[in-house]
C-alpha cells in the first residue's frame, strides 16, 4: 500500500517535472496549487490545516474550511524545546480529524516556513504521503484575492494512532557531530543567509533566539532557502531547476542530507523540497545553530571572525 | 485660574446655560469658511484613505486602520467621550449620563467580543487565550499603573484618547500632554525590568471566560454593568434635556453634542470592528513604540526589556515601517476630530499658557508611565480589556478612578486644579 502510493507520487513528480510548470501535478505530488485547492474546497475527504506564526491571522480570515494549528504551542513542547510528544501529536491529529488515509493540505504565513515545519512533524509521526503543501501558501492565496472565511469549520474527530517517531527524518546533535568528525558521510546544508553563514552576524535583526558563537558547522554548504522559490508569489521552483540548483553545491541525493538553519523552521522548507519533491534522504536538524553554535568547544567555521561581546 | 475652558468638563453645563439663555433654535447653517475648511479636511482624509489603499503594505490593514481611526475620532469628538470629564460630571454634579455612556460602550464590547470569541476559540476552558485580545497580568503593578494614570488624567485634564481628539479641537494642553506621555513611556521603560522581576512576572493573567465559561462571563459582565447603571440612576440627579436645541437631524449629528449613550454605543462597535478585523482598539501603541525608538536611538534604554513584548496589550515593539496600523489609526482619529470640531464650531485653538503647558507635561508623564506598565490606557486596557473579559481591564478601571478622584480632591484643596 505504502509502496504503491510512493510510486504514485514519484510518477506524479516525474509528470510534473515534464510539464515543468507546477500546475500540472495538481493533486498527484506533494504540492497543490491554489487553483486546485479552491476547486476542491467542498471535497469532504480533504482536510486543510493552517500553520502560521502570527497570532490572530487564522482567526481573522483563513482558507474556507481550514483548521488551525498554533505553531507556538501545538507542535512543540514549549518548556523543554522539543517537538510535540507522540501523545500530544496524536490528540491534535484526532481533534483535526486527520488520519493516514485523509488528504491534508498544509499552508501558512511567512512563505510556508511553519507549514513546512508542520509537514516535517506530521511525517515524523507517520503522516507523509497524503500530506501536501499549498504552493505559495497564504501569500499566493491572498495575492490572487481568493476567498477567506472567519467561521470555524467543525470536523469529526478521527481515531488516528500515532506511529513510532521516524528517527531518520530528524537529525540530533550527535548526528551532526558525527558528520563533523567524519564518522558519517552525510552532507550538511545550511540554508541561512550568507551573512549568518559567514559569521558576519549571529542572527538576523530582531530575532531573540541567539547563539554565543558566529559562523557555521564545519563542512556544511550554504544555499539560502529563498533561492528555491519564485520571489513574486512564493511558489517553489520546478523540480528540474531545483535538482540543478542543489547539485551545484554538491547536494545531489547520492548521500544522506542534513538541513539546518537557526532554529530549524526555515530549514524545514528546504527539507520539504529535498525530501518530498526531489525524493532525497533528508533529516532536518531542529536544534540548528542555536544548539550547535552554543555547545562549548565544538569545532566551528567562522570566516568573518565575529566574537560575542568582543571589544 | 480656571482650566475648564479646555477640559470640556462644563460641556453639559454650558449646553444647559445656552438652552436656558434662549439660544434661538436654528437649522444647520455652517458659516461658509467653516464649511469649506471641514470639506477640505474630509477630502484630505478621503485622499489619504485612497492612497493608503493603493500604495500601503499591507494595504487592507493599513487602510482599514485609517478608516476606523477616523470613525473613532468623529465619535469621540461628537460625543465628547472624555473619561475624566465624565467622571467629573459625576463627582461634581452627580450627572450620570456620561458614565452611562461608558457602561454602554463596555456592555456593547462584551457582547461583541463574546460573539467573536465563540467562533475563534470555541472552548475557553483550556490553556489558550483568544488571539491578540488584551488580557493582561493582574497584580500590584497594574493597580499602581491605574493610580498613576488616574492622577495623570486629573492633572492634564483628560486621558490619552481624549487628548488625541482634543488635538483636533485645537486644545492648548493636548500637545504638551502627548509630549509628556512620550517622556512617561521613557520612564516606564526604565522602570520596567525592576517591576517585571519584582512583581509582574508572577502576576496571573486572569481571563473570566476560562473560569466562568462564555455564558457566565457574559452574564456576569452585563450584570455588573447593569448593577452599576442602576446605582448611577438611583444616586444621580436627573438632569433636564436641552429641548431648546434644534431637532433638525443634521444639526443633531454635526453640531449638537451627541448623547453619551450614543457615543458609547459607537465606541463599543468600533472596538468590535477593530478586534474582528485588525487588533483590539488602542491609541498608544504608536506613541509607545516611537518613544522607544527615540530613547533607543539615544542609548537611554536597557539592552533588554524582560518579557515586555510577550504580554498582551498595547505593544511597544519597535517597527521599521514608516506607516503602521496604529499610527494611521491615530492620524485618522485626529483628522476626523479636527473635521468634526470645525463643522460644529468647536475648533477653538488658543495659545498655551504656562500652567497649561506645565499641567500637560506633568500629567502626560503620569499617563505615559501608567500606560506602559499597565500595558494600555482607558482604551487599550480598560475598554478592550473589559470587552475581552480580562480582569486586568476592571482592575485598571477601578484604580484609575481612585487615582483621578484623590488627585482631583487634593489638587482642588491646594487650589491648583479646577
Amino acid at each position: 500500500m505504502a509502496g504503491k502510493t510512493r510510486l504514485g507520487w514519484v510518477l506524479g513528480s516525474v509528470l510534473g517535472a515534464l510539464a515543468s510548470m507546477g500546475a500540472a501535478w495538481a493533486n498527484g505530488g506533494p504540492l497543490v496549487t491554489t487553483e486546485w485547492l479552491e476547486q476542491n474546497l467542498a471535497n469532504p475527504t480533504l482536510r486543510i490545516v493552517e500553520v502560521s506564526v502570527e497570532p490572530g491571522l487564522y482567526e481573522r480570515g483563513h482558507i474556507p474550511g481550514a483548521q488551525n494549528v498554533v505553531w507556538h504551542t501545538d507542535l512543540v513542547e514549549t518548556v523543554s524545546r522539543d517537538i510535540a510528544t507522540p501523545e500530544k501529536f496524536q490528540a491534535l491529529a484526532r481533534k483535526l480529524g486527520l488520519d493516514k488515509d485523509t488528504t491534508v493540505v498544509l499552508y501558512g504565513d511567512s512563505n510556508n516556513w511553519f507549514a513546512a515545519w508542520g509537514a516535517w512533524v506530521f511525517d515524523i509521526y507517520g503522516l507523509r504521503d497524503n500530506v501536501k503543501l499549498l504552493d505559495g501558501g497564504r501569500k499566493k492565496w491572498e495575492l490572487e484575492k481568493r476567498p477567506v472565511a472567519t467561521n470555524p469549520a467543525p470536523v469529526k474527530a478521527s481515531g488516528f494512532t500515532v506511529s513510532q517517531p521516524n528517527r531518520t527524518l530528524r537529525a540530533r546533535l550527535t548526528d551532526v557531530v558525527n558528520v563533523v568528525e567524519k564518522k558519517s558521510d552525510a552532507s550538511i546544508l545550511d540554508i541561512r543567509s550568507p551573512d549568518e553563514f559567514s559569521g558576519k552576524i549571529i542572527a538576523p535583526a530582531g530575532f531573540q533566539e541567539l547563539a554565543l558563537r558566529a559562523g557555521h558547522i564545519p563542512g556544511s554548504v550554504n544555499l539560502p532557502w529563498a533561492r528555491a522559490v519564485n520571489q513574486a508569489d512564493g511558489t517553489i521552483k520546478p523540480v528540474e531547476e531545483l535538482r540543478k540548483l542543489y547539485a551545484e553545491i554538491g547536494i545531489d541525493g547520492s548521500k544522506p542530507i542534513i538541513t539546518t538553519c537557526r532554529i530549524g523552521e526555515r530549514s524545514s522548507h528546504s527539507w520539504f523540497i529535498l525530501s518530498r519533491l526531489l525524493g532525497y534522504q533528508v533529516a532536518n536538524y531542529d536544534g540548528s545553530w542555536t544548539e550547535y553554535g552554543n555547545v562549548v568547544g565544538l569545532p566551528i567555521n567562522n570566516p568573518a571572525g565575529t566574537v560575542w561581546s568582543g571589544k | 485660574m480656571s482650566m475648564s475652558d479646555d477640559t470640556g468638563a462644563l460641556d453639559y453645563h454650558r449646553a444647559r446655560e445656552a438652552a436656558s439663555g434662549g439660544v434661538v433654535a436654528s437649522e444647520l447653517r455652517f458659516p461658509p469658511a467653516r464649511f469649506v475648511a471641514a470639506t477640505a479636511v474630509v477630502l484630505v482624509l478621503a485622499g489619504a484613505i485612497h492612497l493608503v489603499g493603493t500604495h500601503g503594505d499591507p494595504a487592507p490593514q493599513l487602510q482599514l486602520s485609517l478608516i476606523l481611526g477616523a470613525v473613532f475620532g468623529f465619535v469621540l469628538q461628537r460625543s465628547r467621550f472624555c473619561f475624566l470629564c465624565i467622571w467629573r460630571d459625576w463627582l461634581d454634579r452627580r450627572d450620570p449620563r456620561g458614565l452611562l455612556g461608558i457602561l454602554t460602550a463596555l456592555a456593547v464590547g462584551i457582547v461583541g467580543y463574546t460573539l467573536i470569541f465563540g467562533a475563534w476559540l470555541p472552548d475557553p476552558s483550556g490553556a489558550r487565550l483568544p488571539p491578540t485580545a488584551h488580557i493582561g497580568p493582574v497584580g500590584p503593578v497594574l493597580v499602581l499603573a491605574g493610580l498613576a494614570f488616574g492622577a495623570g488624567m486629573a492633572i492634564s485634564g483628560s486621558c490619552i484618547s481624549a487628548h488625541w481628539y482634543r488635538l483636533g479641537e485645537g486644545s492648548p494642553t493636548a500637545p504638551f500632554a502627548l509630549i509628556g506621555t512620550g517622556f512617561g513611556f521613557g520612564l516606564g521603560f526604565l522602570s520596567w525590568n525592576e517591576l517585571y522581576l519584582l512583581s509582574i512576572s508572577e502576576s496571573a493573567v486572569l481571563w473570566l471566560p476560562r473560569h466562568l465559561g462564555y455564558a457566565g462571563a457574559l452574564l456576569g459582565g452585563l450584570g455588573a454593568l447593569a448593577a452599576l447603571a442602576l446605582v448611577l440612576l438611583r444616586v444621580g440627579r436627573p438632569i433636564g434635556g436641552t429641548e431648546a436645541e434644534s431637532q433638525a437631524p443634521l444639526h443633531q449629528v454635526f453640531v449638537a453634542r451627541w448623547p453619551s449613550w450614543l457615543g458609547g454605543l459607537f465606541v463599543g462597535l468600533v472596538g468590535i470592528a477593530a478586534y474582528l478585523r485588525l487588533s483590539p482598539l488602542g491609541v498608544t501603541a504608536e506613541l509607545g513604540s516611537r518613544s522607544r525608538q527615540v530613547a533607543n536611538a539615544f542609548d537611554l534604554l536597557p539592552e533588554r526589556l524582560e518579557g515586555l513584548d510577550s504580554f498582551r496589550g498595547c505593544a511597544t515593539v519597535i517597527r521599521d515601517a514608516l506607516l503602521t496600523p496604529n499610527g494611521l489609526f491615530v492620524i485618522g482619529l485626529v483628522l476626523a476630530s479636527f473635521c468634526a470640531a470645525l463643522a460644529s464650531g468647536e475648533f477653538r485653538p488658543s495659545l498655551p499658557r504656562p500652567p497649561q503647558i506645565l499641567r500637560g507635561l506633568l500629567g502626560g508623564v503620569l499617563l505615559g508611565w501608567g500606560t506602559l506598565v499597565g500595558l494600555g490606557c482607558t482604551v487599550g486596557t480598560l475598554l478592550s480589556g473589559v470587552s475581552a473579559g480580562a480582569v486586568s481591564g476592571w482592575v485598571f478601571g477601578v484604580a484609575l478612578l481612585v487615582g483621578a478622584t484623590v488627585t482631583l480632591k487634593l489638587g482642588r484643596r491646594l487650589g491648583v486644579l479646577s
